[in-house]
């Protein structure tokens, strides 16, 4: 058994020997080296983003020293003591709120150190090492962004072939299909500055001086103006962009947070679009994507479940029963592999769909909370 | 820069030190030979695991967050004071059968596990080696430099090591009585201490609260960095600024063992036989 030990200290002393110095993981902007002396303590540079902090303190006074990183109040955020002449320790501090803090050397170990100013900006940060389970989250949902960015090429490649083939009723039925998988992501999608409106635009709500492509742009030479002189290099422009959002949707990294807000958006949309028949607004298949974004919701939602269980049992069971109201509901408008057209919906039906959705945004909105405790 | 950072060698192997040699002193002193690998085992282990993560602290991105570390730090020295109180009982309830000269009891008396010995050798060398070891990773990296500060650490440690190796000689020579008061005595303030800087850490680490609530500041008179601030703190684990919390701690610690295990039963232990 000693003999472990011995091994042990051999390849730790080989680590030693390989390593020959600290490497540090700072920020892109390396450490911050701290020069602390008897009477001084000079900070190389006092301002930080939010994550991790790292900081180097040479000890070049005659006594034993220590540094500490203050919170508002004097609270420790970091420390680290034993500083011997001669001596450079390291000290990395996980700062995950913006704020005025301090740093202060204490020279001989004692009294309120010799302080100073030291101010980190950027956004919150969850404790990367608080919660395990919401990191497992955004990979679960990562997955499902990656599954359903694949099934958008797939079909958006296909959409535009008929498109371009003057294959009208193939391209009718493919335009719902898919528009199901853009929707199911559509949060991650918006993120992505101008590409969702390029993609996704409706008619009304472009901006001034941009052009009105994409998907709508089809929809509307289809159902409604017939094929136009540019209406295949609008479909290749749409391939393009789709391709475009598909990396960089499979190259994102979300945040817990992001994923919260995104399940309330997609209802959100819902609410502000499909209910209201704008969106598919000459074919009037806006229940696909109703249907597709609750999907999307309740793939967020399911990846953070396990969070939510743990933080608040009772708002997982209302989520759950508010989204099975909802499905419930939507089923009863299948219509084959489809659903039926906005126009064929009553008054009463609409109501009863807005109310359902709404029914369910307000603990959704909770959720985003619940996550970022 | 010689003496600075020996002292601090000095301080961070005394307790370790101490706790060992008394432990191996009454290993001895009782017959007890055959467990004395099992005390080298638990402080090689230690050693081992403190070299290893303090490597791994020092030489690669992982980090523990200053609330783990005090947690940690905090969390081995509460069972380390569970352990080395223990170990006081345990060395009473040898006194007493000692006392009563029921020589045939003794084995039963001493029947603790080995596991329980490797455990304490374990937690006294463990506690606050991996402080240590990053210390000394960094005094080898001052070393291109300067090398005052390896050397001076590596010699606190030997001096710490041979104050504890003075303490086993003068232990074996003791009667058997008087070594078992005294040095349980020694362990029992001891204990108080890693008590009180442990719970210093858990407030430091504001899990518990009143880091600032100080009963005293004796930074200017006691200093840590002077010798006898560093003996203070290696053997009773002083700190020049004990908030409130700590000193109740540690009175209520004392002030509750220290008449249970010096309030013998009958006579006071007969002189040992063997000197």
């Amino acid at each position: 058994m000693p003999t472990t030990a011995r091994a042990l200290t051999a390849a730790s002393l080989l680590l030693l020997a390989a390593c020959g110095g600290p490497e540090t993981t700072a920020g892109a902007d390396g450490p911050i080296a701290v020069e602390a002396t008897d009477d001084a303590c000079k900070v190389a540079r006092t301002s930080a983003k939010t994550g991790n902090v790292t900081f180097e303190v040479t000890n070049k006074g005659t006594k034993v020293t220590e540094f500490y990183l203050y919170a508002p109040g004097d609270r420790i955020l970091g420390e680290v003591e034993n500083i011997g002449p001669g001596l450079t320790r390291r000290l990395i501090v996980e700062v995950t709120e913006a704020g005025e803090l301090q740093t202060a050397c204490k020279p001989g170990m004692k009294g309120d150190g010799i302080r100073g100013a030291f101010t980190v900006d950027g956004e919150a940060r969850k404790s990367a090492d608080a919660d395990a389970a919401l990191a497992e989250a955004t990979k679960g949902y990562q997955r499902y962004v990656n599954s359903q960015a694949d099934g958008l090429l797939a079909k958006t490649t296909e959409f535009v072939d008929a498109v371009k083939a003057g294959d009208v009723e193939r391209a009718k039925a493919l335009y719902p299909v898919a528009r199901t998988y853009w929707e199911r992501i559509e949060p991650v999608a918006e993120s992505f500055g101008d590409l969702d409106p390029k993609v996704d635009g409706r008619e009304d709500v472009i901006e001034e001086g941009v052009e009105f492509t994409g998907f709508h742009r089809l929809e509307k030479d289809l159902w409604q103006a017939g094929p136009q002189a540019d209406t295949a290099s609008i479909a290749d422009r749409l391939l393009t962009d789709v391709k475009e959002v598909v990396a960089k949707a499979k190259a994102v990294e979300l945040t817990p947070l992001q994923l919260a807000n995104g399940a309330k958006e997609l209802l959100d949309e819902v609410a502000t679009g499909k209910i209201t028949g704008e969106e598919d607004r000459y074919s009037h298949t806006d229940l696909w994507d109703f249907r597709a974004n609750v999907d999307g919701s309740q793939a967020a939602v399911a990846a953070l479940r396990p969070v939510i269980e743990e933080r608040d049992a009772a708002l997982a069971a209302t989520v759950d029963q508010k989204f099975k109201a909802l499905d419930d509901l939507l089923e009863t408008y299948r219509d084959g592999d489809g659903f039926r057209l906005y126009t064929a919906l009553g008054e009463s039906d609409v109501q009863a769909l807005s109310a359902a959705v709404d029914a369910l945004g307000e603990p959704i909105s909770r959720v985003a909370e619940v996550v970022s405790r | 820069m010689l003496l600075s950072n020996g002292l601090i060698g000095l301080r961070e192997g005394l307790e370790a030190a101490l706790v060992v040699s008394i432990l191996v002193a009454f290993l001895v002193r009782t017959d007890r030979r055959s467990r004395l690998p099992q005390v080298w085992l638990g402080v090689a282990a230690a050693v081992a695991l403190s070299v290893v993560f303090g490597a791994v602290v020092s030489f690669t991105a992982a980090t523990m967050t200053f609330e783990q570390q005090e947690a940690f730090g905090g969390g081995m020295s509460l069972l380390a004071v569970a352990f080395v109180t223990g170990m006081v009982f345990w060395m009473r309830a040898t006194a007493r059968t000692i006392a009563a000269d029921l020589r045939g009891k003794l084995d039963r008396a001493l029947e603790v596990g080995p596991l329980a010995v490797v455990v304490l050798a374990f937690l006294a060398v463990g506690r606050e080696g991996l402080e240590t070891a990053v210390f000394f990773y960094s005094s080898v990296q001052a070393a291109g430099s300067t090398v005052q500060p390896l050397i001076g650490f590596l010699v606190g440690i030997g001096v710490a090591v041979a104050l504890a190796y003075l303490l086993y000689r003068g232990a074996i020579r003791f009667d058997l009585g008087a070594f078992f008061t005294w040095t349980g005595a020694l362990l029992v303030f001891v204990a108080a201490g890693v008590l009180a800087y442990g719970l210093h850490d858990l407030q430091e680490a504001a899990i518990l609260p009143g880091l600032d609530v100080l009963a005293f500041d004796l930074g200017d008179t006691v200093p840590e960095d002077s010798w006898y601030g560093a003996l203070l703190k290696g053997i009773f684990n002083y700190s020049q600024r004990t908030t409130v919390l700590q000193a109740a701690a540690w009175s209520a610690y004392v002030l509750v063992v220290l008449p249970l295990f010096l309030i013998r039963p009958r006579t006071r232990a007969a002189a040992g036989a063997r000197s």
